[in-house]
């Protein structure tokens, strides 16, 4: 594969060591935070508990849809940045590598270690994580559960598709949505996000 | 004076990032801030609680971490300098401890990410919105003090997501 996913790891690590005197680290064209992976586990799912039984799939709706669309405006970000075009963009060599460059970074923000299993252009991406920060924090927060947990990486998924396949952007959010098949939460060996076209746009 | 060697304490271990060997993860303001919004949309107070306590109990675990782990920190300067460190470092912003007592204090952040971001993709509120600093105050103060969570209220009386000047934090036993 063209795309070295060391090389971009290299760059984030190297990028957010750099503090402005606002205590601001501005990189790939956004503003970066480091946080405890626990911030966000316990937000998430203390968030799907208070919503309680009745809103359950509204809570799982709204975490996943804040990822997509942070996903998206962020990858968008990253790709038109500076950083992008000096350290990733040489490696791209077609549509397809970009999906693999965006995947590297969401390595080298310590999402997880995802692989890209499968892309059908336009129709279908399949992404593994076998360590998914969400997965583990579940896991060690709450014990098994009994349905998939990985919303950050299932909007993520999407957002990766809706950019290289949704149209211009703004206007290709939620072209594509994903699921996740397989979850560690639940037991599974690992976290598999499948990405197609949507049914229906939520925002439409 | 270098109390602790920032640089050297974010690594990667494996495919996890890492500091003092706690796992954390990068993300954007655009995540952050859409976080924030959807809890204080969906469940009003209840989510902005909600997001204080997550912090809350996150950096108190934290902190607690890395005093055990630099065990010469021992003065309150010294832990709130560290404490202030820690949150530029990661991104958060600037932090000033004015006045720290164990039952009061008053802190002032000059700039953060959570402003940053707000107003990059909202603009002015008419309310304070620095709910993950109060958070982070909060467990500051209660690992500093050795008081369990919960113990301090912390209270945005000026903000600068509404156009003050700075953010203004006053801290009071619950
Ligand atoms: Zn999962
Ligand atoms: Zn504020």
């Amino acid at each position: 594969m063209a795309i070295d996913g060391t090389k971009i790891i290299h760059a984030v690590m190297e990028g957010s060591k750099i503090r402005e005197s606002k205590g601001i680290i501005p990189l790939f064209g956004v503003y970066l935070s480091l946080c405890a992976t626990q911030y966000y586990n316990k937000l998430s799912f203390d968030f799907e508990e208070k919503m309680g039984k009745k809103r359950e799939s509204e809570a799982r709706t709204l975490l996943i849809g804040a990822a997509q669309e942070c996903g998206y405006a962020t990858f968008q970000g990253i790709r038109d940045s500076w950083e992008w075009k000096q350290v990733v963009a040489p490696m791209i060599e077609n549509k397809e590598d970009q999906i693999l460059g965006f995947a590297a970074v969401a390595v080298a923000f310590g999402w997880g270690d995802l692989e890209v299993e499968e892309l059908i252009p336009g129709e279908k991406l399949i992404i593994r994580v076998s360590d998914s920060y969400e997965a583990r924090g579940y896991l060690e927060q709450h014990g098994l559960a009994k349905s998939e947990k990985c919303y950050m990486l299932r909007g993520v998924a999407g957002a990766f598709m809706d950019l290289i396949y949704g149209g211009d952007y703004p206007e290709g959010l939620y072209v594509f949505s994903a699921s996740e098949t397989l979850c560690r939460a639940k037991g599974d060996a690992y976290c598999e996000f499948i990405a197609r076209k949507s049914s229906h746009r939520s925002d439409a | 004076m270098t109390i602790f060697d920032w640089q050297s304490e974010l690594n990667r271990d494996g495919h996890r990032v890492v500091i003092s060997g706690q796992p954390i993860a990068m993300h954007c303001h655009h995540y952050n801030i859409n976080l924030q919004k959807t809890l204080e949309e969906t469940l009003g107070a209840e989510g902005v609680q909600l997001l204080y306590r997550s912090v809350e109990e996150t950096n108190y675990n934290g902190l607690q971490h890395l005093f055990n782990q630099y065990k010469k920190i021992r003065t309150l300067k010294s832990k709130l300098e560290m404490a202030a460190l820690l949150y530029q470092n990661c991104g958060m912003g600037i932090l000033h401890f004015k006045k720290v007592r164990p039952n009061s204090a008053y802190i002032v952040s000059t700039s953060n990410h959570h402003v940053t971001g707000w107003l990059a993709k909202h603009g002015r509120r008419n309310t304070p919105g620095c709910h993950f600093t109060r958070g982070w105050i909060a467990g500051t103060l209660e690992v500093i003090y050795e008081r369990p969570l919960g113990f301090y209220i912390v209270e945005e009386r000026r903000c600068k997501m509404q156009g003050d000047d700075t953010c203004v934090f006053h801290v009071k036993e619950r």
